[in-house]
């Protein structure tokens, strides 16, 4: 069976090398251990040691700069049948795999134990598809074993899994393909876009370094923009609203909080998202799971971008207590001492820029919640009302539904309890 | 700080123990006149006289079993099996008897004994005298087990070991009498359960015993040379486990070698491999590498020897599999 010799990692941190000459060529015998090619490294030129004892079939990259991990050449049988290299195939048997079995390993040197992780997964694939000849299967990265399940260390996929990466696009550097923790790290850093057409000239760009936050922020958002959206806008009639608030700021007692329309929202959009709970949800891709508290996210401008802390249980508070618990996590947003746990469990989000004079707006999903209300700022409008023209406080209210969890008669149905709540809060109680 | 032997650390532990409470004594074979048949007794027969320090026939489970009649009338005996190989002919005494009386009566009684003992490849010893058997014991619910590595933790681990109210097997290495180390002037007891970091990394950990801790130090010297940085992690107390600090190290390397002289087959280092996975599963970034003897009673032949148990290069290269090269 034909090893294939890929480009070795000889240091913490090194992505590629550079070949600069093969010391055997395409069909000399090879001996393991004897010097294959000389590599040069950012830091030293060396010579590498073949891996395997044998044939050296064929030179895939015969100079030039080098990822690790991808096939550089082919060692094998004289006269064995040597497939294009796709470079990033199949497992590799032999190279250096540990063996899980202490004892053999101790008592045979790692690189000639057998490596049983591809037999098995050949047998995997044998006993899935009968008929099906278990040969050059087409996977774009040599970390996706014959088996479908991409081979990656526990740490590798829990970093995929909280920056959104896909497994099956890397590209393993580790034993056997794997991929680990640090393939992970440099797909997540790799740019995504071509070069610019134009190079401004250096004084003419200011470079802001991505935060921790503002990373999050961009991989949450277009992930967001992924999914089939729509929107529905109503307009309400807030005098009540303002009324309210007013009475309730009047009666403020030392040291509360003062009520801001946007609590009353807060509070008003629980009421309607317990009565809709197909809104009051999260699409999980398999399933999706309503809620019967609602956790109200609210966007806040912290000064190192877009934070949507939680108020829990928002349809059980009071007012008052909904005003507290935003003015305390609002300010802890603003000092930059959120809490995992304040961010976490939201089931809808409200957006609020009426403080701006925007008037209405579109808000970007906030997954895997299903829906978020883009607030406007309440304006003096002409309203028609029996018959007679009246001018009173009006805001625009803008819904974003995720189509896949959400059709459009839910949607409407919540905007309109919504709505009906804002124009006669006693509704909400 | 006094320097002393690993040798003179143990026999100073045992001394001042003696000297400070009349309910310490020591008993094992040759131990009198001889000193031990490793010199760790040396003289105690002097100052304490054969009342403190007794000579006992070639009976080990004689000796165990007269230790925890002792301790459970109220002394605290520390009794020595002079190679851990003979163990064996009393562990009906410490797995029958001594881990389980004090849990049969309902607390009423207690056995508070400490069974010296050490082994070790190193000398060519023989097949019948030079086994790592720490494993054995740790499978036992009611013992302690100690396995020091350095004069300052054998001093402070096996104070802790006389004074605790359970019965502790307390395992020493042969080739680690003559190394020298600091200890403080005064002993500092080490509670048992606390395991010691002995070198910062960040990259790897290795979690290792005995022996294998200073072959682990000057592998992890090497590969700090070439770029990888290595934790070298001592349990000290094989039970009870610090598991908490060893999920800690792991956390902070995502990988994790272990060490130890005993076979690796259902050795020590499977239940630390057992302890990680579950522990740190999220964060290994390598499957979790044993280093140990090879499956095989150990030769008597000195090349031979050597072959079979492992050395800082064994360690080297299970750090090395674990960043994904080759040495």
């Amino acid at each position: 069976m034909a090893t294939e010799v890929k480009l070795p990692r000889l240091g913490q941190g090194m992505e590629s090398g550079t070949i600069v000459k093969w010391l055997k060529a395409e069909g000399d015998p090879v001996e393991k251990g004897e010097p294959l090619y000389e590599l040069d490294t950012e830091k030293v030129t060396q010579e590498v040691e073949a891996e395997a004892s044998g044939v050296l079939l064929r030179i895939a990259v015969q100079e030039g700069e080098v990822e690790v991990g991808r096939t550089v050449a082919v060692i094998g049988e004289a006269g064995e049948e040597v497939a294009e290299p796709s470079d990033e195939a199949g497992p590799t048997p032999a190279a250096a795999a540990p063996s899980d079995d202490g004892a053999e390993q101790s008592a045979e040197k790692p690189a000639e134990a057998p490596a049983r992780e591809p037999e098995r997964e050949r047998g995997r694939e044998a006993s899935a598809s009968p008929g099906t000849p278990p040969r050059q299967v087409e996977e774009p990265a040599q970390s996706r074993a014959n088996g479908g399940r991409v081979k990656a260390s526990p740490l590798a996929r829990r970093i995929a899994r909280e920056r959104g990466i896909d497994l099956a696009s890397l590209s393993g550097t580790g034993p056997e393909g794997r991929v680990v923790a640090e393939d992970v790290e440099r797909a997540a850093v790799a740019p995504v876009t071509a070069a610019p057409a134009f190079a401004p000239a250096a004084d003419e760009v200011e470079v802001v370094a991505l935060t921790s936050t503002r990373k999050t922020i961009a991989r949450r958002l277009t992930e967001a923009w992924q999914a089939p959206v729509f929107q529905l806008s109503v307009s309400a009639d807030m005098s009540r609203v303002l009324a309210l608030r007013e009475q309730l700021v009047a009666r403020l007692r030392e040291g509360e909080a003062k009520p801001t329309v946007n609590d009353v929202l807060t509070k008003v959009c629980a009421a309607a998202l317990v009565r809709h709970r197909a809104v009051n949800a999260h699409y999980a891709g398999d399933a999706i799971h309503r809620f019967s508290a609602a956790h109200v996210g609210i966007a806040v401008a912290a000064p190192n971008g877009l934070v949507v802390p939680v108020i829990r249980n928002a349809e059980r508070r009071t007012l008052a207590d909904v005003a507290a618990a935003r003015a305390e996590v609002v300010a802890r947003a603003r000092d930059g001492k959120l809490q995992r746990e304040d961010l976490e469990g939201g089931t809808f989000t409200i957006s609020n820029l009426g403080m701006y004079g925007v008037e209405q707006f579109v808000a970007v999903l906030n997954p895997p919640q299903v829906a978020i209300l883009a607030v406007g700022s309440a304006e003096e409008r002409p309203l028609v009302q029996d018959d007679q023209l009246v001018v009173r406080p009006q805001v625009q209210l803008t819904a974003t539904f995720d189509h896949r969890a959400v059709d459009g008669a839910d949607g409407a149905e919540f905007l309109a309890t919504v709505k009906a709540f804002l124009e006669e809060p006693g509704l909400a109680l | 700080m006094p320097e002393i032997s690993y040798r003179e650390a143990v026999r100073d532990a045992l001394s001042r123990a003696m000297r400070e409470d009349d309910d310490v004594f020591v008993m094992g074979e040759d131990i009198a006149e001889m000193g031990g048949s490793m010199g760790v007794t040396q003289g105690m027969l002097d100052e304490f006289g054969p009342e403190r320090v007794r000579n006992t026939p070639i009976s080990e489970m004689a000796i165990v079993g007269a230790g925890i009649g002792a301790a459970m009338q109220g002394m605290r005996p520390v009794v020595e099996i002079m190679y851990e190989d003979f163990l064996t002919l009393s562990l009906e005494q410490i797995v029958n008897q001594a881990a389980k009386h004090r849990y049969m009566s309902g607390g009423q009684l207690k056995v508070p004994v400490t069974i010296r003992t050490q082994g070790g490849a190193g000398w060519s010893p023989g097949a019948q005298h030079a086994q790592q058997l720490e494993a054995w014991l740790v499978h036992i619910p009611g013992l302690k087990v100690v396995f020091a590595s350095t004069p300052e933790d054998v001093r402070g681990l096996l104070w802790s070991a006389i004074y605790d109210d359970n019965p502790v097997v307390f395992f020493e290495h042969r080739t680690l009498y003559g190394i020298k180390g600091e200890v403080p002037e005064e002993i500092e007891p080490i509670e048992l359960g606390k395991a010691r970091i002995h070198r910062q990394g960040e990259d790897v950990t290795v979690v290792a015993t005995g022996r294998l801790v200073h072959e682990a130090l000057a592998a992890a010297q090497e590969a700090e040379a070439q770029g990888v940085s290595v934790e070298v992690f001592d349990p000290r107390t094989l039970q009870p486990l610090d598991e908490r600090a060893l999920i800690d190290s792991v956390k902070k390397t995502n990988r994790c070698v272990v060490a130890h002289e005993a076979v690796v087959r259902g050795g020590y280092g499977a239940e630390i491999a057992a302890v990680v996975q579950h522990g740190a599963f999220d964060w290994l970034d390598a499957p979790v590498e044993r280093v140990g003897a090879k499956f095989v009673p150990l030769p008597f032949a000195p090349v031979m020897e050597e072959f079979v148990v492992p050395h800082a290069a064994d360690v080297l290269e299970a750090i090395y599999r674990t960043v994904g090269r080759t040495a």
